[in-house]
């Protein structure tokens, strides 16, 4: 073991979490389930802090609820409670499945929404649902609440809108319309415990053979996940055909910008996006 | 050095208070503090699943938690996993594993197990997709996994069996 010595702060409340947040010799790395930071910590990909504030299970992260302003998910609740939430499951489908697909068994009953987010990967798995679920960030500090839209959130390659005395409390997302379909679909070098290649989700609507509504992102192609709206500007009144499939392949290949690293090449990563987006138009097909 | 942190951790049953490291990692806490070495250490970083305890009934991997992180919660480990059934026998995933040879050096079994308590208790009746999707976290280098499928059946079946 190689983890060097911390402090660390037990809040019973979210208001006790937030005091400890406010002054700099209180504040420490919030951590929650703990699968990504430790394994960072270890390695030494993340240099350890000082102190870390204790976050999981605090109860104000806790529960899905619907509300007028959208399906409201603590930043507590993990990957498990997320893939058997009958609300998850009805009306935003998509971040169930990719819950779903976030490590085994172990890592979805500790890994939390809020984590997931936090640790701000661009192979982060619920990011591309998140975004077609147009969802809005609540933070919240001793000061107040702060609401972002989760596509302003993510800044940059692991750079998220968060300050110092802030943290992550819960995420509003946008239910599906009636009639809407959506998926995800992840790409790595196994079903189960991979880092993804690539991923993403859809939410989409057909009418008599024409798309009247597309959202589409994908993540690990760029810095953050990623809408990619040329492509749904494009797609919006298209009918769907063969030669249409052809195009929204090649049109959502060009629209990404994928870097060679460890688990992929730009070059693959550009063409799966492809075929990913097309498989999403291809489902919405055959629903007609 | 940082202070030492109290904690007070039920353990099989068993309450335990004492003062720990903050960086003490829960699957090193139940090895060398408890003495309870029959949760078995891996990889260390979140991979073989071989560290999985029950944690408030959840199966998580006991190398990714800060012991102090678990203060006022409960653990099931692999030592009392038969104590979940009454009298001296075995639990049933623990005959089933043996009736159908589902292990061979058994290093990886516990963690194999105790994945499998929440697992069996949420889908009692599982077909082979579902066993294998709940052990994609848990790695064996032995068996092929054949066998383990046939003792998650087995074990199935005698678990609702003995609920009726």
């Amino acid at each position: 073991m190689s983890l060097e010595n911390i402090a660390c702060a037990f809040p019973g409340s979210l208001r006790e979490a937030l005091e400890l947040m406010s002054d700099e010799t209180t504040r420490g790395r919030p951590i929650a389930g703990g699968t990504d930071l430790i394994v960072q910590w270890e390695s030494g990909v993340l240099e350890m802090p000082a102190r870390v504030v204790n976050v999981k299970n605090l109860p104000e992260l806790k529960g899905i609820t619907r509300s007028d302003s959208g399906v409201v998910v603590g930043a507590g609740v993990t990957h498990a409670e997320l893939r058997n939430s009958d609300v998850i499951r009805e009306l935003v489908p998509c971040l169930a499945e990719a819950c779903a697909t976030v490590g085994g068994y172990q890592m979805q009953a500790q890994g939390t929404l809020g984590g997931n987010v936090a640790n701000a990967s661009p192979a982060g798995d619920t990011a591309p649902s998140l975004l077609v679920a147009d969802a809005t960030v609540v933070v919240e500090s001793v000061q107040g609440q702060r609401r972002i839209p989760f596509r302003d959130f993510l800044q940059g390659y692991r750079k998220i809108d968060l300050r110092p005395d802030e943290l992550i409390v819960s995420f509003i997302l946008q239910p599906r319309r009636e009639g809407c379909r959506e998926g995800f679909r992840k790409l790595g070098p196994r079903n189960a415990q991979a880092i993804s290649k690539v991923m993403g989700s859809y939410r989409g609507h057909v009418e008599n053979g024409k798309i009247t509504f597309f959202a589409v992102a994908l993540g690990s192609v760029a810095p953050t996940a990623v809408r990619l709206p040329k492509l749904e500007a494009w797609i919006t009144g298209q009918k769907i055909s063969p030669s249409m499939l052809e195009e929204v392949q090649s049109r959502a290949s060009d629209e990404v910008s994928p870097i060679d690293d460890i688990r992929s090449t730009a070059e693959y990563r550009k063409w799966v996006s492809g075929r990913i987006v097309r498989g999403f138009v291809e489902r919405l097909a055959e629903i007609q | 050095m940082a202070d030492l942190v109290a904690v007070s951790i039920t353990v099989n049953g068993k309450l335990y208070e004492k003062a720990v490291e903050p960086r003490l990692l829960l699957s090193d806490f139940l090895r060398h503090e408890l003495r309870l070495t029959g949760t078995h250490v891996g990889c260390e970083h979140g991979v073989c699943g071989a560290c999985t305890i029950l944690l408030d009934g959840k199966a998580v991997r006991s190398c990714l938690i800060f012991t102090i992180q678990a203060t006022g919660q409960e653990i099931l480990t692999i030592e009392g996993l038969a104590d979940l059934v009454e009298g001296p026998a075995w639990h049933p995933l623990q005959e089933a594993f043996r009736e159908t040879h589902g292990l061979q050096c058994g290093f990886c079994t516990p963690g194999f197990l105790m994945t499998l308590i929440p697992f069996l208790e949420e889908n009692p009746d599982p077909t082979e997709e579902e066993i294998r999707e709940a052990l994609s976290g848990n790695l064996c280098r032995c068996t092929g996994y054949q066998n383990i499928v046939k003792a998650v059946r087995m074990a199935a079946t005698a678990l609702k069996e003995g609920a009726k």
